[in-house]
């Protein structure tokens, strides 16, 4: 695998909230255009995990290659992997007081200089995309959780990234507002996306994953494509996790 | 009550409503400019500089206002600090107004979520960006209940000032009983008249409030 195909590579990660080791020695690569569903009982490391990759999150120990940048703590690093990654949250974390259009174009009108004339084409196609053109100019209270993320989505394809980002999208929705927000994320991943998703969704992880990544304690328990990590999973923490999900 | 005196002194007491109103806002325009600055400073995380906010709002909150009136007006001079009357008002409501309106808009600071900062980090927007286009609207609107309270008690408190000899709404009024004793017909006058001035600016404020808060929610 040479360094032009690899999106994203942790490699010996170590992360500590004061004292408390919430990450050791994760190694993960992350082909580009592959598809990495991670899962993992709460509290196991996945969330600080990828909010890693955008430095989000400051880790202590190992390397984190995004996109050819290895993350310092230097602010160009930082600055040209965010340029390349988007990020979804769970809880959206859209701006309130601007609308679902303001949202969108606010970034790449200031920090990709993009004339607001361009940023907002750019936006309204994404949005259409993500099917909710017709909420652009309305504010993210106005819409449902789901089109909220799908807003979201939206935003963050409009810097244009080469990786995507997705801390449980759909734990903050209704469960019948889940569907259209992981049918976005499907037919971004037909698109050729690179995505690493934290999920509980198996569904989504069976139908759209390359790889699943199964976290527990801070540590990477297990990586396997998707059929033969829910027929055959090989460690007994991995078995008693899918057992307790999928039941 | 002699509503013909009220009549006659209305033209002074309406020349001492002026002054109240100027003071006033020039205090509320100084002290809304300081808490704002003051708020970011307090929670930037530069030790001294937050030492030294914190000192402040503690020793305004925790001294009579009177008192502080007096120090900037009666104990400056002789630091070689003289300022005249108009002045010496304008600094002691200020300096009063500002150590609760850094209180409010440190509030309104802490209202934003840290999920507004992951979302602006990870669109890659540089810290100032945030700060003006997402986190000072945000803020701006959580503080802005507390903030307007702030600013009809800073129109109230300026009624202190006439213990320096500022020539405001309460000085006339005192000034003229001195001179007629027709001290229910006086007071009664400027209660009304600082009840008017109050309900205009928590009117505004309400109207301001309901304008921002449409039509997104909390948060």
């Amino acid at each position: 695998m040479t360094d032009t195909e690899i999106a994203v590579e942790l490699s010996g990660v170590d992360k500590w909230f004061s004292i408390l080791q919430v990450l050791h020695d994760v190694n993960l690569t992350v082909r580009r255009g592959e598809k990495v569903v991670v899962c993992g009982p709460s509290g196991s490391g996945k969330s600080t995990m990828i909010r890693c990759i955008n430095y989000l999150e400051k880790h202590q120990k190992g390397r984190i290659v995004v996109n050819g940048t290895e993350l310092t703590d230097n602010r160009k690093s930082i600055d040209l992997v965010r340029q390349n990654v988007g990020m979804v949250f769970q809880n959206f974390n859209l701006y309130p007081h601007l609308t679902v259009l303001e949202n969108c174009t606010l970034a790449p009108r200031w920090v990709k200089k993009v004339s607001r004339k361009d940023a907002e084409a750019v936006a309204l196609a994404y949005l259409e995309r993500v099917r909710i053109p017709d909420k652009a100019h309305f504010y993210p209270s106005q819409l449902s959780g789901g089109q909220q993320q799908r807003a979201a989505i939206a935003r963050s394809l409009c810097m244009n990234p080469k990786i995507m980002l997705f801390d449980e999208p759909t734990s903050a929705l209704d469960p019948e507002l889940v569907r259209e927000v992981l049918d976005t994320m499907a037919q971004l991943a037909t698109d050729g996306m690179t995505m690493v998703c934290v999920t509980h969704e198996m569904g989504f992880a069976r139908q759209v994953a390359d790889r699943v990544v199964f976290m527990d304690a801070g540590r990477i328990v297990e990586t396997a494509p998707p059929e033969e990590f829910f027929s055959n999973p090989q460690e007994g923490r991995t078995r008693a996790f899918l057992n307790q999900i999928l039941h | 009550m002699n509503f013909t005196y009220i009549l006659e002194a209305l033209p002074d007491l309406l020349s001492g409503l002026k002054m109240t109103l100027i003071v006033s806002f020039l205090a509320i325009l100084l002290s809304c400019l300081i808490g704002v600055l003051g708020a970011i400073l307090r929670t930037s995380g530069i030790k001294p500089l937050q030492y030294a906010v914190t000192a402040y709002v503690e020793f305004i909150r925790g001294t009579p206002y009177l008192v502080q009136i007096f120090f900037i007006f009666y104990g400056l001079p002789s630091l070689g600090l003289r300022f005249s009357i108009f002045w010496s008002g304008v600094i002691a409501l200020t300096a009063w107004a500002s150590a609760f309106q850094i209180e409010n808009f440190r509030a309104g600071l802490a209202a934003v979520g840290s999920g507004m900062h992951d979302a602006s980090a990870s669109l890659g927007l540089k810290r100032w960006q945030h700060s003006v286009f997402v986190v000072l609207p945000l803020a701006a609107r959580a503080a802005l209940p507390s903030s307007m309270n702030t600013i009809v008690a800073t129109v109230k408190n300026s009624a202190y000032l006439q213990a320096i000899g500022l020539v405001e709404l309460t000085f006339v009024a005192v000034d003229r009983i001195a001179y007629d004793f027709r001290a229910i017909e006086m007071f009664a006058s400027i209660c009304v008249i600082y009840l008017i001035c109050v309900f205009s600016i928590s009117g505004l404020g309400y109207m301001v409030e309901r304008r921002l808060s449409r039509p997104f929610g909390g948060r």
